[in-house]
């Protein structure tokens, strides 16, 4: 049986990546491995902990439990596809300021299932932050604060769109 | 945790799809790749290595579509549990499929796992999910759980395997009495829920009738009754993101202040979703008070044969029964009345 | 340097260092009441914008060009002889650079009197060969290539099973690791014989799993006969001179790095064997070699808190009087005593209560699992769970409050060294702030929703750690535009030790904190720390660096002295400025003047930790409250709100305390209701060493958790006053969530975790054998 590599893009943070690969290469590994983009973290490798956590056509996804190349033509949005010309996102503000992470390993993931919750639902519910999350391991115990980060980037987002819609208006 | 070398395809059609399944060679397997939830990990540790995996993700004619029809409700195969879960109908109609849907694993598993997936999933249990020991479900002598450390499994096995059934879903998919579409290389066939679980056999040691060459396109749940009423509760030793310790799912109706069609199921207690008839018998004609509950929680663990490690499950399981018949009949009374 | 002096100490005591380095005499500590200007503020990590855009680089994200990937073959059995292993198929595979196992490996010594590649397999996880290939997923397919043949031996998994007589023996001299460690004070037998209620108990705690989400490991490159490691630790100078020893290296020639690790507690203290692997491998190679344990072998073979099994006799007066302390407690070590298991389970019998009659034994037991190493305030979480689940037992059967209990036994002094507590009160002050916060007193407990009952739960503790210790140096260079730089070898292994320490020397040097950058974890940059653990970073470091920043004060202001013409009595620094005494404020100088102006000179300062108080003892206490529901129908609880107080001397900075403690108490939960490792009796195999059915809390599983900040400075302890908090607040937890359950429903249980299937049978059988009324 053929086992050979395949040409894939993928389309990740807004860049094409045309690669040639092998079909049971996880995403998580192409991302980390050959895009050297190693915000997202491997950690179970079995979709036990949430520390991948991508957003795939808008949708938080574990990339250790996808193929790459099943990835092909979907929209690919990792960690470092959320701060922009060194502006952190309202989400990645939060989380500093609500002190939402020690060791910081489970991170990116937390943060991704955020904006993946922002993203549809822009004044989501308490309940809702903590649903968003309930797919993420913190080790350290960082949950308290971090759904105090999900509260307070509700409120730094809606302070950043009135400002774009100053701008806009203007 | 990495997996073996396999090759991959993406078929044009269900069909498509078929065909490769019947074309694996002697020695190989081909499997299909729907959302990987479960199949990733059973390859990742090592417990099936397909040469070939068959992408069924983006296949146009392989249902991902949940819609109410005359014939009640259509969960296409693909559709994805957090589809079900969030679909505006289904918490209306059929809370206890939202609430199984939504009480299984993660939002990101939610995002990814189907219908056909979550009902084709194999067993948790950790013996089997672990490739040094040869269980009797994987082909072996012997259920190493059985005198080992038993504490998720069955409470009613009728098999050597004493693993449980792990979908939430399946429990009230059964309670509702659904109705599975399957397509194999010789056309479709109906298979009602009841049957489409059965516990493992020595020359069939999973957990459905689906034959390797088949593909699960769809589930139908009839329409309800007037006045039917359902729900499925989990117990978990989490709050969250755990399969279950135990679940129930139960649906009935209320006609003239007596419970009636009620359908009991638990999940967790045995290698298939388990129906229990004796419940359903102490509860229909008989009206809805908590001592009717009580028996009938009784009736359903009649029978059980607890392993050494999980007797709690019988108290457990009877706990939730009467919980769900007290909350749904709650329910149906504040209806009867406003 | 002047401001240090060289101390040579007399005693002949182990634990002493014969030399110290020690700050200035004349380094007072800041007072009590001090107002400062950058300690006690809650500023945000420094490295925060690193870890929230996925830069921040771990030893798993290492990437360098030729980089390899190596992955360990493991013992599938408990026990066995490994008579052959046969890798030739595996380095023919394409893709493989390197393979390396027991037939061709150096004989390195290593835990036991073992070797490397040990000729006996003691564990399930205990390693056997390796390889570095060009993907993870290469190495996997080459571990599959070797062949290894096996010769089961008898194997004992069970702690109890272990001391039986006819056991299998772990190592060839029997199954009790190390001398027991005995203790004793006044008569306990005539103390129990005093009592008028003695409270007598088997109490048993599971293992738990670390389970830190960046798995151990490495990255090793050589560079001719330099190797540098880029690994996952608490301790660089530990691998540093482990990984040295091991591979017959000068410690010049070995570099470890480690700028950001995905949490640790207490298990990455050593370099394990794969850190002496990975080197090997790489020199192999020629190329640089990432080994990274998988979660799998990470839950094997990379350490858990010891179970234990305690056997408690308390006694009392009437009037809540303690008359005897008898505990005896057997503790599993695993295949190996590795290092660092630190496992103190007896310390808190000792220590937490008044009590004239108190005896003591630990012994340590092998079986054939993974070693067990330190986990968070380790043998003080086990031993809590017992000694205050009892305390909780016996004010119910002195019908007394649990809190009245604890006060009326209460001790401000170290009854085991004969010394009194630097903070007397300390813990005093803790179950006052705990107990008011939570509304302990005039508790009312709300009527029973369905069969959901409420309860709530006490626990205290006094914790050996958080002292901080000798020695520990840290060096400030004060660059040409005014901006510092600090230098230490010390490590921040998310408790945001960067931040706290950071403000200390801002604080002391009088700058903004901004101005600050801070290089640590690298043993070629900067002076040696010891390893983050026993809650010692702050209180080690800390005041290492506030002599360093007051070494370079002193000759920024000679400096500025001459630039300013003033005499350095009238010179003051604040805020990034030079002050001249009775000048305004706007008339400052800025720090830059002064550096700019005798630039390319460099001013450096260097600090070292002094000694602990000769005379007194430091301690770190803690209390806190519970408050849970049970739903009695189906065994589930609730943990509702956590009040929690504990002291850490003075509060450099809130926000971390506050994520500390609330992390800490979050851990707890997991070791109180869900977490356990489970093994097959029959095989040997570990069955979850998963994130699946190994459960860690969720986000839903952690209710608020009220931090009630007890800033009480502690100038004794050491010139900042601040002491640790990295390991106490997981230690009252369990026994507090215990205590909890049982007033809601009157059930005692004895054993961890109190986990729902155990309630559920404990409440079927009706063992609640004081079932409230």
């Amino acid at each position: 049986m053929e086992t050979d590599r395949l040409p894939a893009v993928l389309h990740v943070n807004g860049d094409e990546h045309p690669l040639l690969l092998e079909p049971r290469r996880t995403l998580l590994d192409v991302l980390r491995e050959d895009l050297l983009l190693t915000g997202t973290k491997k950690v179970c490798d079995m979709g036990d902990c949430g520390a991948c956590t991508v957003l795939v056509d808008g949708n938080a996804m574990y990339s250790c439990l996808l193929l790459a190349v099943d990835c092909e033509d979907r929209s690919i949005t990792t960690i470092e596809g959320l701060a922009r010309d060194g502006r952190l996102d309202p989400v990645q503000q939060a989380f500093i300021a609500a002190d939402a992470f020690q060791c910081g390993f489970c991170t990116p993931g937390q943060i991704m299932s955020l904006r993946g919750l922002l993203d549809v639902t822009p004044a989501p519910s308490d309940a809702q932050i903590e649903r968003a999350i309930t797919g993420n391991l913190c080790r350290c115990g960082a949950y308290r604060h971090i759904l105090d980060a999900g509260r307070l980037a509700i409120t730094l987002e809606a302070a950043q769109r009135e400002k774009n819609d100053v701008h806009a208006a203007r | 945790m990495s997996m073996r070398a396999f090759a991959y395809q993406r078929p044009a059609s269900v069909d498509d799809a078929i065909a490769l399944l019947g074309t694996s060679g002697a020695s190989g397997s081909t499997r299909l790749l729907g959302g990987g939830t479960d199949l990733l990990t059973l390859m990742k540790a090592d417990l099936v290595a397909p040469d070939r995996l068959v992408d069924v993700k983006r296949l146009g004619d392989f249902p991902d579509t949940i819609e109410v029809t005359a014939e009640g409700l259509v969960l296409g195969g693909r559709a994805t549990l957090a589809d079900v879960e969030t679909h505006e109908l289904v918490g209306q109609l059929y809370p206890a499929l939202s609430d199984a849907a939504g009480s299984a694993a993660t939002p990101q598993l939610r995002n990814m796992a189907t219908v056909a997936g979550n009902l084709l999933q194999r067993p948790r249990c950790w013996y089997f999910r672990n490739a040094r020991f040869d269980c009797w479900l994987k082909g072996g002598d012997d259920c190493p759980a059985r005198e080992g450390e038993n504490q998720l499994h069955a409470l009613f096995a009728g098999s050597p395997c004493v693993a449980v059934h792990p979908s939430d879903l399946a429990s009230a998919l059964l309670a509702l009495d659904a109705t599975v579409r399957i397509r194999g290389p010789h056309g479709e066939r109906a298979v009602p829920m009841a049957a489409f679980f059965a516990q493992p056999t020595d020359d069939r040691r999973t957990e459905t009738t689906v034959h390797a060459d088949e593909l699960v396109l769809s589930v139908t749940v009839p329409p309800l009754a007037d006045g039917a009423r359902n729900i499925y509760l989990k117990a978990m030793d989490r709050k969250v993101w755990a399969f279950a310790l135990a679940g129930a799912a139960v649906s009935l109706r209320i006609d003239d202040g007596k419970i009636a069609n009620a359908r009991v199921v638990l999940g967790a207690v045995a290698p298939v979703p388990w129906r229990c008839e004796a419940a359903e018998r102490a509860l229909n004609g008989s009206e809805p008070r908590d001592e009717v509950f009580a028996s009938a929680a009784d009736a359903a663990l009649e029978g059980a044969t607890p392993l050494t490690h999980n007797a709690y499950k019988v108290p457990l399981a009877k706990g939730l029964i009467r919980r769900a018949l007290a909350s749904l009949t709650d329910e149906a009374s504040r209806l009867v009345s406003a | 340097m002047s401001t240090l002096h060289v101390d040579h100490l007399s005693s002949g005591e182990g634990d002493e260092d014969a030399y110290r380095l020690a700050e200035a005499e004349s380094m007072t500590p800041w007072e009590t009441h001090a107002t400062l200007d950058v300690v006690g503020h809650g500023h945000a990590r420094l490295e925060g914008p690193e870890k929230v855009t996925g830069n921040a680089r771990y030893a798993y994200d290492v990437r360098l060009p030729g980089q390899l990937y190596a992955k360990v073959l493991r013992s599938p059995h408990p026990h066995a002889r490994v008579k052959r292993v046969d890798t030739s198929r595996a380095t023919a595979l394409p893709g493989v650079h390197a393979v390396i196992s027991g037939e061709d490996a150096p004989e390195i010594p290593f835990y036991e009197n073992t070797v490397l590649f040990e000729r006996t397999v003691r564990y399930q996880g205990d390693e056997v060969a390796a390889v570095a290939a060009e993907t993870e997923d290469i190495a996997a397919d080459a571990l599959r290539l070797i062949g290894v043949e096996y010769e089961p031996l008898p194997f004992v998994v069970d702690l109890e099973a272990a001391l039986r007589p006819g056991a299998p023996n772990v190592h060839a001299d029997g199954n009790v690791a190390g001398e027991p460690k005995e203790y004793e004070r006044g008569d306990v037998e005539a103390g129990l014989r005093e009592a008028d209620e003695v409270i007598e108990h088997m109490f048993t705690t599971q293992v738990a799993l670390h389970n830190c989400l960046e798995p151990h490991g490495c990255t090793a490159i050589w560079d001719g006969d330099q190797l540098t490691l880029w690994e996952s630790t608490q301790s660089v100078f530990t691998v540093r001179e482990q990984v040295a020893e091991k591979l017959d290296l000068p410690e010049h020639h070995v570099r470890v790095i480690k700028h950001h690790m995905g949490g640790g507690f207490g298990s990455k203290q050593i370099a394990w064997k794969q850190s002496v692997i990975a080197a090997l491998l790489a020199r192999r190679a020629s190329r640089p070699v990432q080994l990274m344990l998988d979660r799998e072998a990470e839950n094997l073979a990379a350490g858990n808190r010891n179970p234990t099994q305690q056997r408690v006799r308390i006694g009392a007066k009437r009037d809540g009087t303690l008359t005897a302390i008898d505990v005896r407690i057997h503790q599993a070590v695993g295949a190996y005593m590795v290092g660092g298991e630190g496992s103190n389970t007896t310390g808190i019998y000792q220590g937490l209560y008044r009590c004239p009659n108190v005896r003591t034994e630990q012994i340590g037991v092998f079986i054939n699992t993974g070693p067990a190493v330190a986990f968070r305030a380790p043998g003080y979480v086990e031993g809590a769970f017992g000694l205050e689940t009892a305390m909780d037992e016996l004010a119910r059967r002195l019908e007394m409050d649990p809190l009245d209990l604890r006060l009326k036994n209460y001790t401000g002094e170290d009854q085991v060294e004969g010394k009194p507590y630097t903070l007397p009160d300390g813990l005093r002050h803790c179950y006052d702030r705990a107990t008011r916060a939570f509304g302990w007193r005039g508790y009312e407990r709300p009527p029973n929703n369905g069969a959901k009952r409420r309860g709530v739960g006490i626990a205290a503790h006094s914790w050996m750690g958080g002292s901080g210790h000798p020695p520990g140096y840290a060096w400030i260079k004060l660059n040409t535009d005014g901006s510092v730089e600090i230098i230490t070898g010390t490590q921040d292994i998310g408790t945001g030790a960067r931040t706290g320490l950071a403000q200390v020397a801002a604080e002391e040097l009088g700058v903004p904190l901004d101005q600050v950058a801070f290089h640590l974890g690298d043993t070629a940059n900067g002076p040696y720390a010891p390893a983050s653990a026993g809650s010692a970073t702050q209180a080690t470091i800390g005041p290492a660096l506030r002599a360093a920043a007051l070494d370079a004060k002193r000759q920024l202001l000679e400096a500025a002295a001459q630039f300013l013409e003033e005499p350095v009595a009238r010179l003051s620094v604040g805020d990034g400025k030079i002050h001249v005494e009775g000048e305004p404020d706007e008339r400052a100088t800025p720090i830059a003047a002064v550096t700019g102006s005798i630039a390319p000179h460099m001013i450096q300062g260097q600090g070292a930790r002094g000694p602990n108080p000769k005379d007194k003892t430091v301690r770190t206490f803690g209390v806190q409250c519970v408050e849970v529901e049970v739903d009695v129908e189906t065994g589930e609880v609730t943990v509702l709100r956590v009040v929690a107080a504990h002291d850490c001397g003075r509060i450099i900075n809130p926000k971390l305390v506050d994520s500390q403690v609330i992390g800490g108490v979050t851990q707890g939960i997991g070791y109180a209701l869900t977490e356990e490792r489970v093994v097959d009796a029959a095989s040997g195999i570990v069955l979850n060493a998963n994130l699946e059915e190994y459960k860690v809390p969720t986000v839903s599983d952690i209710p608020p958790i009220q931090n009630a900040h007890v800033d009480m400075p502690d100038p004794e302890a050491n010139t900042t006053g601040a002491k640790g908090i990295g390991e106490p607040p997981v230690i009252p937890t369990a026994p507090a969530i215990g205590n909890a359950i049982y007033d809601a429903v009157g059930i005692r249980l004895h054993d961890l975790p109190l986990s729902r299937p155990r309630l559920l049978m404990a409440m079927e059988s009706g063992k609640g054998e004081e079932a409230r009324a």
